[in-house]
C-alpha cells in the first residue's frame, strides 16, 4: 500500500514539475534559513555550558538605584574575593579578574628573553589562581595548583605558546612584557583550547594578579564565586548584604559621603549571575567591556526561523489545496472503488512527507552551502555538527513532522470530496476555501513588509550611528598601537612626525573615543562648597597638549590646555555633560577634587565617546602620561605615504617590534559592527522570506489564472481587451497586499521602536520607511502576477473553450 | 432482491423553494436484471444511479440492499456495502492517469484485504480476460477510449461485484467501440452480474432487459 503511495506521489512530482519545484524549492529554501539560524542560535546558547560544576559558578553583579534609574556593576574591589570566601562558608571558592587596559590588560608587547623581536599580542587579562580553578581550565603544561600563585606567573593559550616557543616547552621560560626587563614574567601553564568550550571571558593570556590595594572604594575585578551544592542562592544574596554593611559602607563614610548618597548606598545589594547567563543576559549598564551576545536577539531571530519556515508551510498547504482540482477525480475514484477517508488521508500524508523529506536533503545541503557566507556575517565560527549523534536523527524527526503539518490540512480537505460530485466533473475548483487562502496569502506578506520595513529601519539607524555627528573627527586618524615601547623616546618621535608634511597634528594617550581604549572611573567633588552633597561620577582621561586638537574637539568655553601656563599641570577640561552636572553657573576657575585638586580652565562640547547605545556621561581631561597609543591627525588623502613616512621612523626608534597601527574611524565602524552583522542578517532573512513569499504567490497566481482560464478566453472572445483581463487577475493580489501593508506597519513599528529604544541616540520612524518597505513589496507581488496575467491573455481563447 | 428502493425523494433548496431532482421513486432490482435507465438530461438518470451506488444520499425514502436498510447506516458501514458488492463504470472512464493500467486494475484490490500475490493472481485473470495483457504497463492516455472503457469495466469487475452501475459507459465511444463494450455487458450478465445503466441510446437500451424512463425526477 504504502509503495502505491510513493509511486502515485513520485509520478505527481514528475508530472507538474513548475508547481513540484516551487513548492519544494520554497519549502527547501524556508528549511535552509531556519537551519541556518537554529545553528546560530544554538552557538549563541553554547556560552559557558561545559563547566562541570556550572550550576554552582556565579559572577557577583552590585545593584542599586540613584534617581530611578539602575545602577549595576561587575567591578569590585581586591580584598573582596578573599572576604567573600573567608566570611560565607557555601561559597567554596572566590576568583577574580581585571580586564582593564588602565592596568596593563589588553594588548601587551610581548618578547622572550634572549629575543629581540617585540610582538605585539592582544588578549591580556589578570587572574588569579582561584578563578583559574573555578573556570576549569585545562592545562596543557604547567602544574595546575599553583600555576598562578607565584608573583610573575603568566599563562599563555595553546597558539600563543607555538607561537613564541616554536621549540616547544614554554614552562619555565621569561618574557617581558612592553620590554619592562624590571618585571619579568614566567610562563607557568599552557592552557588547551578546545573551540567548543566557549566562554564570554576571552583571552590569550593569564597574568598573576600581584596587586595588594586594600581599599573598599577602588573596584577593578569581575568577581566569581564557586558555591557549595543545594545553596540557596537568595538566601546568600542576602547575606551578602553583610560586605555592604562592614565594609563598603564604612568606607563611604569615612570618606564623608554627603546624605544623598547614602540614600543610593541603601539601595544596593548583591546579584548572584549564573555564568551560563553572562554572555546572553548581561545589561550594557553593567560596563564589563566584553563582547556579548544578546538574549533578545535569540529569540527574534528563533521568531524570524519560525517564521520563514511556517511561510514555507503555507506555501505547501497553498499550492496543495490550490492544485486539488488535478486530485479530485483521483480522491473519487478511490473512494467509490473503496477507499475509506482515513486511507485518503494517510496518502496525501505519505505524499507530503515525501516533499517534506526531499525538502530537507535540498535544504540542509542549500544551509551547508551558505554557511561559511552565513558565518563571516554574524563573526561566528559555526559548523555543521553532523557527527554529533542528534543531528541526523532531530533532521529526520523534523523533516516527518513538518510533513504531516504541511500535510494535515490539504489531505483532510482533498480526502472530503464527495465522489458524486466529482466525478460528474463540475467541480467547482478550491473556490471554497478562497477566503482561507486569501488569508494565508495575507499572512505571507505581512510576515515580509515586517522583515522588510524591520531591514530598512536597522539599515537607517546604523547609516545614521555611522554618520552621526560625533563631536570629534575621526576621518584620517592614524591610531599607531604600543608605543609605550618608546618611553623616553616618545616625545622625540612625535617631533619627528609632526615633521612630515602629510601630518598635522599628533597626541599621545591611551583615551580615546573608542572602545577598547582605556577607561577609568572616578568621582568628583566639588572644592569649597561644603552644603552640595553628592559627588560626580567621571572619566578622567589622562591626555597631552595636542590631543584636543588631533581629535578636533571643540571648546564651548573657557580654552584648552596650553604649555604657556605652567599651572595647566593641575588644570581639568570637562565636557558640558559634566559641567552640567557640577551645576556651576560659571565652572571656569572653579576647583574640583577627586583626592587631588584640579582647576576647570575649560569646557568642551560633548562627545561621544562610549557606544551610541550610551549617552554622553561627564567626562574630564587633565594633562598626563599614557604612552600606548599615538594619535595622528593626517592630511587629506595622503594617508597611504603617509603610512610608509610613519613606519620608517618607527623602524628607526623601535626596530624590535613591528608598527601596528589602525584608523579611528575603522575603530568607531567595529564600535558598532554588531549593529551592521544585525542589520546583514536580517537583510538576508528578510531576502529568504520574500523569496517564499513570492514562490507563493507565484504559484498561487498560476492556479488562479489556470482556475479562471475558461472566464478569460469567454471575456477574449466578447473584445475584451488586454488590458483589462490584465487588470482583472492582478486587483485580487494587489488588494491582498495592501491588507498586508496594513496589518504589518503598526506592528513593525511597534517591534522596531522597542529596538530602537535600546539606543540613546536614535532615528525618527518616519513614514516614508513604511511606504518604500510597502511599494517594494507590491512591485515584487506585481511582478510575480503580472507574469502569469500576461501569459493568460495572450493565450488563443478558442484553446481553452474547446475543451469543455 | 438485490435491491428496493421505496419513496425515495431528493431535493435541493434553490431560492426558497425545493427543487426535486427525484420525486417518489420506486424500484426493485432483482439479482441478474439488466436495467437501462433513459430519460432527456436532466430528468435525474444520474442522480438516481448515484443513489444506487450509495455514492449520493437522499433525502427521503427507504432504500434496501440485501436486507441492509441503507438509509440507517453510517458512512463507513455503507463504503463497506458498496466497496464489497459494487462496481462502477463511468462514461469519461475516470481512470487514474498517474497509473499504468496494471495499477489501475489493482488499486480497488488495495483497500481490500488481499495478499500481494493474491492481488496479483486476480489482476492478471482480469488482463488475460479481457485481452489487454500487453497494455498492462501503458499510462491510460496512451491508450484509445475503447481500451480505457474496457480497463473502467476491468477495474469495475475485479472485485467481483453483485451489482454493476455504469453510467453512459458508451457516451464516449464510436458507434464500433460502444458496441463491443456493449456485447461484454450482455456477456457479464449471462454469467450473473446484475446491470443498471443509464443511457440516451435506445439500441443500448435494448440490450437490457428492463426499462425505466424518468421525467424531471419522476418514473414514467
Amino acid at each position: 500500500m504504502i509503495k502505491n503511495y510513493l509511486r502515485i506521489a513520485w509520478r505527481n512530482i514528475k508530472k507538474d514539475k513548475l508547481f513540484t519545484a516551487i513548492k519544494i524549492g520554497g519549502f527547501a529554501v524556508g528549511i535552509a534559513a531556519c537551519l541556518l539560524i537554529a545553528l546560530y542560535i544554538m552557538n549563541e546558547l553554547s556560552y559557558d555550558r561545559h563547566y562541570t560544576n556550572k550550576d554552582r559558578i556565579f559572577r557577583v553583579v552590585l545593584q542599586g538605584s540613584m534617581d530611578g534609574e539602575v545602577l549595576k556593576s561587575v567591578h569590585f574591589q581586591q580584598l573582596f574575593a578573599e572576604t567573600l570566601e573567608s566570611t560565607y562558608p557555601e561559597i567554596q571558592k572566590a576568583g577574580k579578574i581585571n580586564t582593564s587596559e588602565l592596568f596593563g590588560a589588553g594588548r601587551r608587547a610581548l618578547r622572550v628573553k634572549g629575543e629581540v623581536e617585540s610582538n605585539l599580542e592582544e588578549g591580556f587579562v589578570f587572574a588569579d589562581q582561584e578563578v583559574f580553578e573555578i573556570l576549569e581550565l585545562d592545562l596543557k603544561e604547567g602544574n595546575p595548583n599553583e600555576v598562578l600563585k607565584n608573583p610573575g606567573s603568566l599563562v599563555m593559550t595553546e597558539a600563543r605558546a607555538a607561537k613564541h616557543f616554536p621549540n616547544g616547552n614554554a614552562i619555565g621560560k621569561t618574557v617581558y612584557l612592553d620590554d619592562d626587563t624590571n618585571r619579568p614574567y614566567t610562563v607557568t601553564g599552557v592552557v588547551k583550547v578546545d573551540p567548543l568550550k566557549k566562554s564570554h571571558l576571552d583571552f590569550d593570556y593569564l597574568m598573576v594578579i600581584e596587586d595588594k590595594n586594600s581599599d573598599w572604594l577602588t573596584t577593578n575585578y569581575f568577581t566569581y564565586i564557586l558555591v557549595d551544592e543545594n545553596t540557596d542562592i537568595a538566601g546568600l544574596e542576602a547575606k551578602m548584604k553583610g560586605i555592604l554593611k562592614d565594609y563598603y559602607i564604612p568606607a563611604q563614610v569615612e570618606r564623608g559621603m554627603g546624605e544623598g548618597f547614602m540614600e543610593v548606598l541603601k539601595t544596593l545589594e548583591y546579584k548572584l549571575q549564573p555564568i551560563s547567563d553572562i554572555h546572553l543576559k548581561s545589561d550594557i549598564k553593567m560596563h564589563d567591556g566584553l563582547k556579548h551576545g544578546d538574549i533578545r536577539f535569540v529569540w527574534l531571530f528563533a521568531a524570524i526561523a519560525g517564521f520563514v519556515l511556517l511561510l514555507a508551510v503555507i506555501n505547501f498547504i497553498n499550492l496543495s489545496t490550490a492544485k486539488s482540482a488535478n486530485r479530485a477525480k483521483e480522491v473519487g475514484l478511490r473512494k467509490t472503488v473503496g477507499a475509506y477517508k482515513s486511507s485518503l488521508v494517510n496518502q496525501f500524508l505519505t505524499e507530503s512527507v515525501v516533499f517534506s523529506f526531499i525538502s530537507f536533503v535540498i535544504g540542509v545541503l542549500l544551509a551547508w552551502l551558505l554557511l561559511p557566507t552565513f558565518g563571516s556575517m554574524a563573526a561566528k565560527s559555526i559548523t555543521m555538527p553532523w557527527a554529533e549523534w542528534w543531528f541526523l536523527p532531530t533532521l529526520l524527526l523534523a523533516a516527518l513532522i513538518v510533513g504531516i503539518f504541511a500535510g494535515l490540512y490539504p489531505a483532510m480537505y482533498l480526502s472530503a470530496f464527495k465522489p458524486a460530485n466529482v466525478l460528474k466533473g463540475n467541480l467547482s475548483i478550491g473556490s471554497k476555501s478562497g477566503s482561507l487562502r486569501s488569508g494565508l496569502v495575507v499572512f505571507q506578506f505581512t510576515t515580509s513588509v515586517i522583515l522588510i520595513i524591520g531591514t530598512l529601519i536597522i539599515y537607517k539607524q546604523m547609516n545614521f550611528i555611522l554618520d552621526k555627528k560625533l563631536g570629534y573627527d575621526r576621518e584620517q586618524v592614524l591610531v599607531v598601537q604600543g608605543a609605550n615601547v618608546l618611553s623616553q623616546n616618545a616625545q622625540s618621535f612625535k617631533e619627528r612626525l609632526l615633521a612630515l608634511a602629510e601630518v598635522k597634528n599628533v597626541a599621545i594617550s591611551d583615551y580615546l573615543p573608542v572602545e577598547g581604549t582605556k577607561r577609568n572611573g572616578n568621582s568628583f567633588k566639588k572644592v569649597g562648597e561644603g552644603t552640595q552633597d553628592g559627588t560626580v561620577p567621571a572619566q578622567i582621561w589622562r591626555v597631552d597638549y595636542d590631543y584636543i586638537n588631533t581629535l578636533g574637539l571643540q571648546v564651548a568655553n573657557g580654552r584648552a590646555f596650553s604649555e604657556e601656563f605652567a599651572s595647566d599641570s593641575s588644570a581639568i577640561v570637562i565636557n558640558q555633560a559634566m559641567a552640567k552636572q557640577l551645576a556651576y553657573e560659571n565652572p571656569i576657575g572653579k576647583q574640583i577634587n577627586n583626592g587631588q585638586a584640579w582647576t576647570i580652565i575649560g569646557v568642551l562640547d560633548d562627545f561621544h565617546f562610549r557606544n551610541l547605545k550610551e549617552d554622553i556621561a561627564p567626562l574630564s581631561l587633565v594633562i598626563g602620561n599614557s604612552p600606548s597609543i599615538i594619535s595622528v591627525k593626517l592630511s587629506a588623502a595622503s594617508s597611504r605615504s603617509a603610512i610608509d613616512n610613519i613606519e620608517q621612523i618607527w623602524q628607526e626608534y623601535v626596530p624590535q617590534q613591528t608598527f601596528e597601527y589602525t584608523f579611528l574611524d575603522q575603530e568607531f565602524a567595529e564600535m558598532h559592527d554588531d549593529v551592521q552583522r544585525m542589520g546583514q542578517i536580517f537583510n538576508s532573512f528578510a531576502l529568504f522570506a520574500i523569496l517564499v513569499a513570492c514562490l507563493g504567490l507565484f504559484a498561487l497566481s498560476a492556479f488562479l489564472v489556470e482556475q479562471r482560464k475558461k472566464e478569460i478566453s469567454i471575456r477574449l472572445v466578447l473584445g475584451a481587451p488586454f488590458k483589462s483581463i490584465y487588470r482583472l487577475l492582478t486587483m485580487d493580489y494587489m488588494k491582498l497586499i495592501m491588507v498586508s501593508i496594513v496589518i504589518a506597519t503598526p506592528i513593525a513599528w511597534y517591534m522596531m521602536n522597542r529596538w530602537l529604544e535600546d539606543f540613546a541616540y536614535r532615528i525618527e520612524i518616519s513614514w516614508q520607511v513604511f511606504f518604500w518597505a510597502g511599494i517594494l513589496a507590491l512591485l515584487v507581488a506585481l511582478a510575480t502576477v503580472s507574469y502569469q496575467a500576461i501569459k493568460s491573455a495572450l493565450v488563443n481563447p478558442a484553446n481553452s473553450l474547446r475543451s469543455e | 432482491m438485490l435491491l428496493q428502493l421505496n419513496n425515495i425523494f431528493k431535493w435541493v433548496q434553490q431560492g426558497g423553494q425545493r427543487v426535486f431532482l427525484l420525486k417518489d421513486i420506486n424500484l426493485t432490482v432483482e439479482e441478474g436484471e439488466f436495467i437501462s435507465i433513459m430519460g432527456p438530461s436532466g430528468s435525474g438518470k444520474s442522480t438516481l444511479l448515484n443513489v444506487i451506488g450509495m455514492l449520493d444520499d437522499f433525502d427521503e425514502g427507504q432504500y434496501e440492499f440485501l436486507s441492509e436498510s441503507v438509509h440507517q447506516l453510517k458512512e463507513k458501514h455503507r463504503a463497506n456495502l458498496y466497496k464489497q458488492y459494487i462496481g462502477f463504470v463511468f462514461q469519461a472512464y475516470h481512470l487514474i492517469d498517474e497509473l499504468t493500467v496494471y495499477e489501475n486494475l489493482e488499486m480497488p484490490l488495495l483497500y481490500k484485504k488481499h495478499s500481494s500475490s493474491e492481488r496479483k493472481a486476480m489482476v492478471a485473470d482480469m488482463l488475460d480476460r479481457f485481452n489487454i495483457v500487453g497494455k498492462k504497463d501503458l499510462f491510460p492516455t496512451q491508450l484509445s477510449g475503447g481500451q480505457q472503457q474496457l480497463v473502467g469495466v476491468a477495474r469495475a469487475l475485479i472485485g467481483k461485484p453483485k451489482l454493476i452501475l455504469a453510467d453512459e459507459p458508451t457516451g464516449n465511444l464510436n458507434s464500433a467501440q460502444g458496441e463491443e463494450i456493449m456485447d461484454l455487458f450482455k456477456q457479464l450478465n449471462k454469467e450473473g452480474v446484475t446491470i443498471v445503466q443509464v443511457t440516451h441510446s435506445e439500441k443500448n437500451a435494448a440490450y437490457g432487459g428492463r426499462v425505466i424512463n424518468l421525467l424531471d425526477g419522476r418514473m414514467v
